[in-house]
């Protein structure tokens, strides 16, 4: 009989708290580097642990797209200590679920525990950042999923190209230029060495952040972050510990000017040999400078428009404008233009080109806003025997009368409840807390804003909407994308 | 792999980390506890049992209403609580279906409804409003008669599709063989429908949308004072009959193995269902037991029994999966997975040993533990839902369960043992006692044979109806084309009819398309000539849709997405076929090559039909239906397979009146997958100008 079952004791008790809107946390740096922010809260005896990695797609060499979400794939392959595909079983065996993902701008991992495996979840978050096995094994089982996945959900998918087309035409400079699936034959080009350096490059604890919110006792907690993550080696002293680990002596020895053997690879700070500490005292000291990108503040060069045959039913259209990137003001009055656009059944979009014109199967509008800057799209399925030209004049005078008048007091109204309501419910999974913690942090530097989200809403005035839809949803400068059915 | 090294000692994970041992995995710290709130039960002067469960961690509540009918046999109305439901919204004595759906965005709420229940959720501040609209629909829906027949209709073309939906079929048919002379057993079709009239809609609503015995599930922040006061308020006028609670009776014991086969052709996949009905319903005391059971089995994931064998090991398939349903009235087993042609039968070969073997053998320990960790998981990340304190209350009152019954899970859960496993099955299967129901291409029906215990297979329709055996047919395929041929153009032998076909010269018809899925009218024009055009046109608002154009030898086709396409080989031999104005004419004459067979005649319960197999290439064929009586051609299934991907289209013909001395059909409704077409025939003209403008 495995041992690791959880048994819960029942305990009943009276509860009369009032109702919180505000999420409370504590946030510290360790000395390495890695930001932490903890989110307690006794309702379920469940945690959410995650860490969050600073780099995606973007910040990929132009040869080498997709390698952030080849990562994502890859780093569930095991550690020094995790054997080759146990990482998700040790947490299904011990009553938890797991996931990741990975956008232009970042990478995330996280699991879902019973609060008394919080200890297991810390463990096996800082195997992954300490010593994940990046080698040719676990790249060669990757690239086949990472390939099934790409056909299943991008190639099999009907438009699901739409993104990376309208992103390939926007961006033409920028490395919003390719999206996080990047390229099969990239992944396929690249070399052990490529895969290692891109880790030693980014899986760093000063590109890191820990957010755990759920069942915790904060100081505990404290004590095995400090323990599992705040051993982990600082400055380029990380890369010279997993070089240590990884590589063979010979390798390391051209590499370093010492054997490996003058460390300690149970205890790597503990070694006797003076040359050794004062080698990893020299590296802990050399930072490690994350590659960032510029903002992209080009504009859409005219009018680009291209058809795209794809295998689809229905014929579709799809806009893109360009938009600021996400910490910009306007990115509130820009959601909320959406919202009055295309959020439920009473929306603009929905009414007017759904349910009274009835040209679409299917339309709306919404922000990809981004670190570095976004895009705002219009798309729509065309009804069967309904002509692109048809829906786009009709998305286009939705377009016109967002620029030509007000919002009406109504609309105004309708949508504030509905963020107000979308607020409230973005607290009700410790995980999403978890998320939304790290990703302010991260994007804002401020988790603070996790607590003012309908504050910035309610800033926005109907004055703003307007003008935002005139600065942005620019009719000679877009991208229009027409998918057609391909030939049968 | 690397083994891991459990503790035995408690955690060293206090001491300092120069010391930390990075191989040793943390051991779970000490017991966590679960605060699994007590929900508070109180009824309601008007009968309305009301579950409480207070949580005030978020401003916002949930009201989800359970009526407190059993719904009962809908005999010759099958479909009738089902389409009730679907128009519970459509608007109320008080609030137009606009006004309704306003007020509902307008405090960014959600409410749905259907037969049995109504939900809504919003913000604690805006509950009020939310009831107001939510116990308006409980009491005063008002049917209007536009909404009854546009939700009709939707049922109509719907129903038809689904001769075109593998899943669809495999599901009726399942729901019927387990469940004979039972509600579960009831499926709705074009005929149930068309029973069912506005008035018993009305009916519907009148006897069962009533307070008494119904269930209100109340969540969130609310306190149990304002519930009182919310319920008093908004449903406290509420009245009702007493609902209706029949009881039903668990199927009769499986005797062997029963193969049902439902004929879809052109499939290159067949869909099983493999099933049983389980002599279990919801809050029998071994549920838990059977849950585990089916986990290991095939519940969800990739780890399980059927998941390992049928794709892991053989390939046989992307996914196949073994679904347990307990409900109040039954209980049923059933293993459903898409299989290619090729591997139907090897597939319900190891479908049935698996299954077999729970009965033979103990599950293994790993298996066990396994799927033990997932549930006990599961169950941990449930209770983050405010809503799954509330359905343990709700399912304590509703199925009888002990009081304790999810205090005790766990535990109960833990003692679970393969050996209980093991009896559990004996006592609940038994060997070779299935319903295996598959639909798809005749092809694999031969070797379905030896599946059944009798080897006699049932083929049903696509209803889950027993189909009629299909009678051999009293005359000859050459025969029936002479015989259509002589009644469309009111003749008496062959030589008149090839005369008066002969006398067309041309001919124009004008029809008019119609479909939920379009807000406007198409309309569409066929001409015919005699020199061999055959040429049709659809437009809308002055604009091509989409047009074809035959001129006996060469063709293209057009649509306004991909624009004008030159006709392939293939296209074109059929073309030619299809291009006279009655090609079985030329099949009685002898003058075409194209092949038919005369399948036999099938029965649809009102009407016979002789069915003609046409066959204009390895790709495309047409099924025609001719009614034994008149002979005229009352349906046409075309299937058609372009790039791997089968498509078929089912055309109904009706309204079939003079026209120059020859019987032309007036109506129609074509259906394929994604859209319905009921098209009405404006305008025939015989021997008009002909114009050929735009081909």
């Amino acid at each position: 009989m495995r041992k690791g079952f959880i048994f819960f004791l029942f305990v009943l008790g009276a509860f009369t708290a009032m109702s919180q809107t505000k999420i409370n946390y504590i946030e510290y740096d360790l000395p390495n580097g890695i930001h932490v922010i903890l989110h307690e809260e006794h309702s379920t005896p469940i945690v959410a642990v995650s860490v969050l990695y600073h780099v995606g797609s973007k910040n990929e060499n132009t040869d080498k797209t997709g390698f952030a979400h080849f990562f994502e794939h890859l780093l569930f392959e095991g550690s020094q200590n995790i054997g080759r595909g146990d990482y998700a079983k040790l947490v299904e065996k011990n009553g938890g679920a797991l996931n990741a993902n990975t956008s232009q701008d970042r990478t995330f991992y996280y699991e879902i525990l019973p609060s008394n495996q919080l200890e297991l979840g810390i463990w096996l978050e800082s195997e992954r950042m300490l010593h994940a096995k990046v080698e040719n094994v676990g790249i060669e089982t990757q690239r086949s999923v990472v390939k099934e996945e790409k056909r299943q959900r991008v190639d099999n998918q009907p438009y699901a190209g739409f993104i990376t087309e309208m992103f390939k035409r926007a961006f033409p400079t920028h490395p919003y230029n390719w999206v996080p699936i990047g390229s099969m034959e990239h992944l396929d080009a690249a070399q052990e060495q490529d895969y290692v350096q891109f880790y030693q490059d980014f899986y760093v604890p000063t590109n890191a952040t820990i957010s755990i919110a759920g069942d915790i006792p904060i100081e505990q907690t404290k004590k095995w972050i400090m323990t599992y993550f705040g051993s982990i080696p600082k400055g380029q002293a990380l890369n010279l510990y997993r070089d240590c680990m990884a590589m063979d002596d010979v390798k390391f020895t051209s590499k370093y000017g010492m054997s490996k053997e003058m460390f300690n690879p149970k205890d790597y700070g503990n070694t006797k040999d003076k040359n050794a500490l004062a080698l990893i005292k020299k590296y802990s000291e050399t930072p490690i400078n994350i590659r960032r990108t510029q903002k992209d503040n080009t504009k859409i060069n005219g009018v680009i428009t291209d058809t795209i045959f794809d295998n689809i039913q229905l014929s579709a259209i799809f806009m893109g404008y360009k938009i600021p990137d996400q910490k910009n003001a306007d990115s509130y009055a820009l959601e909320f233009m959406n919202e009055v656009l295309s959020g439920g059944n009473s929306s603009r979009i929905n009414k007017e080109l759904i349910e009274r014109k009835r040209l679409a199967n299917y339309a709306g509008s919404f922000n990809y806003g981004l670190e570095d800057g976004g895009l705002n799209i219009f798309l729509a399925l065309a009804n069967d025997g309904i002509s692109l030209p048809e829906v786009q004049k009709e998305l286009d005078e939705q377009i016109r009368l967002m620029k030509d008048q007000l919002i009406s007091a109504e609309e105004y109204e309708t949508v504030l409840n509905k963020f107000e309501k979308q607020v409230v419910e973005s607290y009700s999974t410790v995980a999403g807390i978890a998320e939304n913690l790290a990703d302010n942090h991260v994007y804002f530097g401020n988790a603070a804003r996790t607590n003012q989200m309908l504050e910035m809403y309610r800033k926005v005035t109907r004055e703003d909407i307007l003008r935002v839809a005139n600065t942005y949803l620019t009719d000679n400068a877009r991208v229009i994308l027409y998918y057609l059915p391909k030939e049968k | 792999m690397k083994k891991l090294i459990y503790l035995a000692f408690i955690s060293l994970s206090l001491q300092v980390s120069a010391q930390l041992d990075r191989s040793v995995m943390p051991k779970p710290a000490a017991a966590a506890t679960i605060q699994l709130k007590e929900s508070e039960v109180f009824t309601t002067k008007n009968g309305i049992i009301v579950i409480l469960s207070e949580n005030h961690k978020l401003p916002k509540v949930s009201f989800d209403l359970t009526l407190g009918y059993t719904p009962g046999m809908e005999g010759a109305k099958a479909g009738l609580g089902e389409l009730t439901g679907s128009l519970i919204m459509s608007g109320t004595k008080n609030r137009s279906k606009d006004v309704l759906d306003k007020e509902i965005d307008f405090i960014g709420a959600s409410l749905t409804a259907n037969s049995t229940n109504l939900y809504l959720s919003t913000l604690t501040k805006h509950m009020e409003k939310g009831l107001e609209v939510m116990s308006d629909l409980t009491s005063n829906a008002n049917f209007p008669t536009s909404e009854f027949e546009r939700v009709v209709k939707q049922y109509q073309s719907s129903l038809l599709s689904v001769k075109s939906e593998g899943e669809a079929m495999a599901n009726n048919a399942t729901v019927k063989v387990n469940f004979p002379n039972h509600p579960y057993g009831e499926v709705m079709t074009v005929n149930t429908l068309s029973a069912i009239s506005l008035e018993d809609v009305k009916n519907y609503y009148a006897a069962n949308f009533t307070p008494q015995g119904a269930y209100m599930v109340i969540v969130g922040d609310i306190t149990r004072a304002q519930a009182e006061q919310m319920m008093e308020k908004h449903f406290g006028s509420w009245t009702g009959k007493v609902p209706s609670k029949p009881s039903f009776a668990d199927p009769k014991k499986l005797d062997g193995n029963q193969v049902y086969f439902v004929n879809k052709p052109g499939s290159v996949q067949s869909v099983i269902h493999v099933s049983f009905p389980l002599a279990m319903r919801m809050g029998n005391p071994n549920n838990l037991k059977m849950s585990v059971l089916n986990d290991v089995f095939g519940g969800n994931g990739f780890g399980t029994r059927l998941m390992q064998n049928l794709r892991e090991d053989k390939a046989y398939t992307y996914g196949c999966y073994s679904g347990l349903n307990f409900q109040n009235e039954g209980g049923w087993v059933s293993i459903t997975g898409n299989f290619r042609n090729a591997v139907t039968d090897s597939a319900i070969t190891e479908i049935v040993n698996e299954l077999n073997r729970l009965l033979s053998e103990k599950v293994s320990d790993d298996e066990l533990a396994l799927t033990k960790a997932t549930k006990t998981g599961s169950f941990a990340r449930s209770l983050e839902r405010p809503q799954t304190i509330a359905r343990f209350a709700y399912n304590i009152q509703r199925y009888g369960l002990p009081t304790d019954y999810y205090k005790n899970y766990l535990t109960n859960l833990n003692a679970i043992s393969s050996s209980d496993l093991l009896e559990l099955a004996q006592s609940y299967l038994k060997e070779n006692n299935y319903n295996i129901v598959v639909v798809g291409n005749e092809e694999v029906l031969e070797k379905l044979k030896k599946f059944d215990s009798d080897g006699k297979i049932i083929q049903l329709d696509e209803f889950g109806d027993v189909k009629q055996a299909m009678v051999p047919a009293d005359i000859s395929a050459k025969d029936l084309a002479l015989k259509y041929t002589l009644a469309v153009t009111q003749t008496k032998d062959l030589k008149s009819a090839m005369k008066k076909i002969a006398k067309v010269k041309s001919m124009t018809q004008n029809s008019t398309l119609k479909s939920d899925k379009i807000p406007f009218p198409l309309s569409n024009t066929e001409i015919y000539t005699n020199k061999g055009i055959r040429a049709e046109k659809m437009e809308f608002g002055g604009n091509v849709a989409q047009k074809s154009y035959f001129d006996g030898k060469t063709g293209y086709t057009f649509n306004m997405q991909t624009g004008e396409q030159k006709m392939t080989d293939e296209e074109l031999k059929m073309a030619a076929f299809e291009q006279a104005l009655f090609p079985e004419a030329n099949l009685a004459n002898n003058t075409s090559a194209v092949k038919m067979e005369l399948l036999g005649i099938e029965s649809d319960g009102a009407n016979k039909y002789y069915v003609l197999k046409i066959t204009q290439n390895e790709n495309a064929q047409s099924i025609n239906y001719y009614n034994v009586k008149t002979f005229m051609k009352e349906k046409v299934t075309k299937i058609q397979t372009v790039a791997g991907e089968t498509e078929s289209a089912t055309s109904q013909f009706d309204q079939f009146l003079d026209e120059g001395g020859f019987l032309f059909p007036r109506h129609l409704i074509v259906a394929t997958a994604p859209i319905t077409f009921d098209i009405n025939i404006d305008k025939i003209e015989i021997n008009g100008v002909v114009d050929l403008k735009g081909f």
